[in-house]
């Protein structure tokens, strides 16, 4: 803790103790970021993605979004897991287990894709998903 | 778990870190600047999982997202280059009213699965609650040193290779099936007509449609008997 005071004078006073009052148990959050952290990350990541998917035009960065999308699922699996792993529970693990086909299935997912982008492509000659239309009634 | 110390303000800087880049995926107008923000946001996450004790996950994701998917991605946005896109010419984004109903969406979602984290998570605490000065798991604090001695390795890989191999042992199997389905299924997506063509699957009036237009393609046409 002191060389983390003399290396980052700026975050030093975020280090001091915490006094009972709201601003100090806010700055023990903020330095102590546990569970609920992590999980707000994955929401921000998820909805970020869901927003690409929902507005962007380009079919690629769509996928991409996807991507997204799964990696903020796959971060709340982690930390889970890790959660658990604290409490004592013996099969802690199954999180880092589902995450390891979360990655499996996004990678089979993203080959399909883009094997269709590139049929689309060449039957279509465009990219945008507003262009592509054929079962539209 | 409650990371502290130096762990907590490198969590901070990789959490912004993820968020900034997943942000700048979804609004930048070239699609290869798109790839490549992608590629940071994804490296940061691993970052985050390093932090949350699943190096195993860190590196498959390095690895296979990164090094794999991603170069797919990249490869495919080579093959479909739209340079309109790149001169300003085309929106990159739907129509003004669709964005702005799908931003409320996300807006109204923002703010229900935050309010269903935080509640969530006040109830889980009050519900088991936990010793506060628990930093990590018992596993990281024994066990064999590294050569340098300033670490202590972590069992993390250890456990997940043996859950894999002893509980999940069935849908790893399964894993390897649609993996090799995928790449089936994406090398006879991607196919040419000159390739399907030579293979003889495709529809012989469309192959003579095709032929009409094109007359290059009768070299690929199989004889069949």
């Amino acid at each position: 803790m002191n060389m983390l005071n003399s290396f980052i004078p700026a975050l030093a006073f975020l280090f001091q103790e915490a006094d009972g009052s709201r601003l100090a148990q806010m700055r023990h959050a903020a330095t102590n970021p546990d569970l609920s952290k992590f999980l707000v990350i994955g929401a921000l990541l998820f909805i970020i993605g869901v927003a690409g998917v929902l507005t962007r035009r380009n079919i690629i960065v769509i996928f991409m979004s996807i991507e997204l999308i799964l990696n903020a699922a796959n971060l709340n699996f982690v930390a889970f897991s890790r959660y658990l792993q604290e409490t004592g529970n013996m099969n802690a693990v199954a999180g880092q287990i589902f995450t390891v086909f979360v990655i499996v299935v996004a990678a089979a997912e993203a080959a399909i894709g883009l094997g269709i982008v590139i049929a689309l492509y060449r039957n279509k000659e465009t990219i945008w998903v507003d262009e592509i239309d054929l079962l539209k009634w | 778990m409650t990371l502290s110390g130096y762990e907590a303000l490198f969590f901070w800087i990789f959490a912004l870190a993820a968020i900034f880049a997943a942000l700048l995926t979804v609004m930048a107008r070239n699609a290869v600047h798109s790839a490549l923000f992608l590629i940071s946001s994804l490296v940061s996450v691993a970052a985050l999982f390093v932090l949350a004790g699943a190096e195993f996950i860190a590196g498959v994701q390095i690895l296979v997202y990164v090094g794999g998917v991603m170069v797919l991605f990249l490869f495919v946005i080579m093959l479909v280059n739209v340079s309109a896109e790149e001169k300003g010419s085309e929106q990159i984004f739907n129509k003004q009213r669709q964005v702005t109903a799908s931003l409320i969406f996300c807006f109204l979602l923002v703010a229900g699965v935050l309010y269903a984290v935080n509640e969530g998570y006040r109830g889980l605490k009050s519900h088991r609650p936990l010793p506060e000065a628990a930093v990590g798991p018992p596993a990281e604090q024994s066990g064999p040193r590294t050569a340098t001695g300033t670490s202590v390795m972590t069992k993390d890989t250890e456990r997940v290779g043996s859950s894999l191999y002893r509980y999940a042992s069935l849908p790893f199997e399964i894993a390897s099936v649609l993996l090799l389905v995928a790449i089936i299924g994406s090398v006879m997506l991607a196919r040419t007509l000159k390739q399907e063509a030579s293979a003889d699957d495709v529809d012989p009036d469309v192959l003579q449609e095709e032929i009409a237009r094109d007359p290059e393609l009768a070299k690929f046409e199989q004889q069949s008997e």
